[in-house]
């Protein structure tokens, strides 16, 4: 493995982000077709706005991906760290996309630590932990828990802020 | 001035009452908590608390987030010194001669002088702030639409052209959180924009939401996908005292620091990285003999010392444009800013009349809390350095949990979570090409008013947009506005044509 390669943002990636901001301000350009103008006194009304940052981010895309092309964005920091690691990410990001899914469901405490002990397990990979048992799953669980349950209650009962239980107790 | 002393002493009587103190203390532990540990700053810690914006009071939680505000500065440069790793950028110039003392063996010395000249500055600049924010307040009354416009967009530029490194990706930044504000409904006409029939975005996106996923997602994203590898290592502690050398070479430099940092709060013009290097390279110009030679050998106290004073001077004085104007000029004073929003409160020169309880005894909380952070930075530091040794796996983890908090916590919609994640991916996409992030924030939550601004200044001149060259004051903000666009551009070119190459 190359150390400090960094893939993720060779000109070639960095051309697909000046593409995704030239198509974003065409969307918003299309989106400002359909905002009446409403000028009245001001001359400028509520489609102004969005025609300006519609034609900004057209002109910011374009030269970002004429600088792609041309050697690359300009002024950048060395990428730090290694190489991504995908597994952990994907591990990560299941973590906070089930919580999204399960939250209402199975309530705040339990998703939550779901959450937690996914993404804590893809942390984990990252740093190259690979040979760990049952004990780690029981010991991120445990923590998880210990996390999500006391703040449930802190904010649920002391700051009266709605997260969703499993029961209507307001305790669980 | 006897007006500006009684007010302040119902301050203090308001921020002294018991569940205030209490509401400060909790604060300034939570922001030295979140500035010692990595991965998570005030801006994120206030935007995941927002929630509470709902129930509890708003003195109270304006007190509470300022103490997290400045709570994080005392902390972020314990980090600095103990680890080899750059934490935010407000505490890299101090991490620069504080990591090498602290290997010197000198750990002590440099947290006991940033913690008390960050003590210092605060308390000079918050006297500062006492003194010179109700007169600004009372001169922004005289402006009109076409001045505040300038203002704010004197603050874009500077946030978004100034600051960071290529100016197209600082505009992308910037023109991407205008964007984001302009989903809901348009203030003055009640027109709906880009909400795609979906009735949850006539509200708009939610300002947590776009903080917390730029910030802590993205960063717990970008921790699983980059850094798993990377090894920390700590520097050792030692007692926490300054000999009476480190003393007399100390004060001079927190003076310097914070007579560079106030004037940097002042102006619409963002950031801690500019004040605190100027600090930075003024103590080691004025370095004479044995101690000019430490700088970057043994680690010189004046290097941090200078720059942690600069530091919190800026962060304590850029209230006075939070407060006076509505301008904020950073992550965290655009999120304290939704604060107020959230309470139907518009910072500006009304702000001092209408809410004069509030202001007062946030600013008191200020005094209060420099002392509070004193105290639990000096002989309770050995604490915090504990935190240092969580793992990072559930250090990140947990910081997840807290992001649903404050996600889901706001509008109670499983649908914001999915959008957690699609803006946490995004963030960690702008993370990896240098993208800066303040832009998208301020651009988010100054755009709306900016934009109300400047419809109201073209009413002003009927529809004409003479009428911001036409007034003088306009006019001249107008001018540096254009200035701070062109003017590095030609020194640079200046610099880098055939026939200056020698100079």
């Amino acid at each position: 493995m190359r150390p400090h390669a960094p893939p993720f943002a060779s000109n070639h990636l960095q051309t697909f982000v000046g593409i995704g901001v030239l198509l974003l301000a065409l969307g918003l350009g299309v989106g400002a077709l359909s905002i009446p103008s409403n000028a009245g006194y001001a001359g400028v009304g509520p489609n102004f706005l969005p025609w300006v940052v519609s034609v900004a981010l057209l002109l910011c895309g374009l030269t970002m991906l004429y600088h792609a092309r041309q050697g690359g964005f300009r002024h950048m920091e060395e990428a730090t760290g290694d190489q991504p690691y995908w597994p952990g990410f994907v591990w990560m990001s299941a973590g906070l996309l089930a919580n999204a899914a399960l939250i209402t469901t199975i309530g705040f405490i339990f998703s939550c630590t779901l959450s937690f002990v996914m993404a804590a397990r893809g942390l984990r990979m990252a740093e190259g932990q690979m040979a760990t048992g049952w004990s780690s799953w029981a010991k991120d669980l445990l923590i998880g828990l210990l996390i999500a349950a006391p703040v449930y209650w802190m904010f649920t009962q002391f700051l009266a802020i709605n997260l969703p239980g499993l029961t209507q107790s307001g305790w669980l | 001035m006897m007006d500006i002393w009684t007010q302040l002493l119902q301050g203090f009587a308001t921020a002294g009452t018991p569940v205030n103190l209490l509401w400060a203390f909790v604060g300034c532990a939570l922001g030295t908590a979140v500035g010692v540990l990595p991965g998570i700053g005030p801006a994120t810690a206030v935007a995941m608390l927002l929630p509470i914006t709902a129930k509890v009071e708003a003195t109270a939680s304006m007190i509470f987030f300022a103490g997290i505000y400045y709570g994080a500065m005392y902390g972020g440069s314990t980090t600095s010194i103990l680890l080899n790793t750059p934490g935010e950028t407000a505490s890299m110039v101090t991490a620069m001669e504080g990591n090498k003392m602290a290997k010197s063996g000198r750990a002590g010395a440099a947290l006991a002088t940033s913690a008390i000249g960050s003590f210092v500055a605060g308390t000079i600049a918050t006297v500062l702030v006492t003194l010179f924010a109700p007169v600004v307040a009372e001169f922004a009354v005289k402006l009109g639409p076409p001045e505040y416009f300038m203002l704010m967009l004197l603050a874009f530029t500077t946030v978004s052209a100034v600051l960071g490194q290529s100016t197209v990706r600082g505009l992308t930044a910037l023109f991407l959180g205008l964007a984001a504000g302009l989903v809901g409904m348009d203030q003055i006409t009640g027109q709906a924009r880009y909400t795609g029939g979906v009735p949850e975005l006539l509200d708009g996106i939610e300002i947590v939401l776009v903080a917390v996923g730029l910030f802590a997602v993205a960063e717990a994203l970008h921790a699983v996908l980059f850094e798993g590898k990377v090894k920390e290592s700590e520097n050792r502690m030692s007692r926490v005292t300054m000999t009476r050398s480190d003393w007399r070479r100390s004060i001079p430099a927190w003076l310097r620091g914070t007579a560079i940092g106030v004037p940097f709060g002042c102006i619409p013009a963002g950031g801690t990285e500019i004040p605190t290097f100027l600090s930075y390279a003024a103590e080691k110009k004025l370095a004479k003999g044995s101690h000019q030679s430490e700088f970057g050998n043994q680690g010189a106290i004046e290097g941090v010392a200078g720059p942690e004073a600069a530091n919190n001077a800026t962060v304590t004085a850029a209230l006075i444009p939070l407060l006076t104007l509505g301008i904020p000029t950073s992550n965290t004073t655009a999120i304290l800013l939704g604060a107020f929003q959230n309470y139907g409160i518009q910072p500006g020169p009304q702000l001092f009349t209408s809410s004069s309880t509030l202001v007062w005894a946030l600013i008191a909380s200020l005094y209060i809390g420099n002392v509070m952070l004193l105290v639990l930075n000096l002989p309770l530091i050995g604490l915090w350095v504990k935190l240092l040794k969580v793992p990072k796996p559930q250090l990140y983890a947990g910081i997840l949990i807290f992001a649903t908090v404050g996600a889901y916590g706001m509008r109670q919609s499983a649908f914001d979570l999915f959008l957690l994640y699609a803006i946490g991916v995004l963030g960690l996409v702008m993370r990896r090409f240098n993208f800066p992030t303040a832009p998208v924030l301020v651009g988010m939550i100054l755009g709306p008013l900016a934009e109300a601004q400047l419809r109201n200044a073209m009413s002003i001149g009927e529809g004409s947009a003479m009428v911001f060259l036409q007034r003088p004051m306009s006019l001249t903000l107008l001018i540096i506005v254009v200035a701070i666009l062109v003017v590095p551009r030609l020194l640079a070119k200046r610099a880098s044509s055939p026939g200056n190459s020698l100079a």
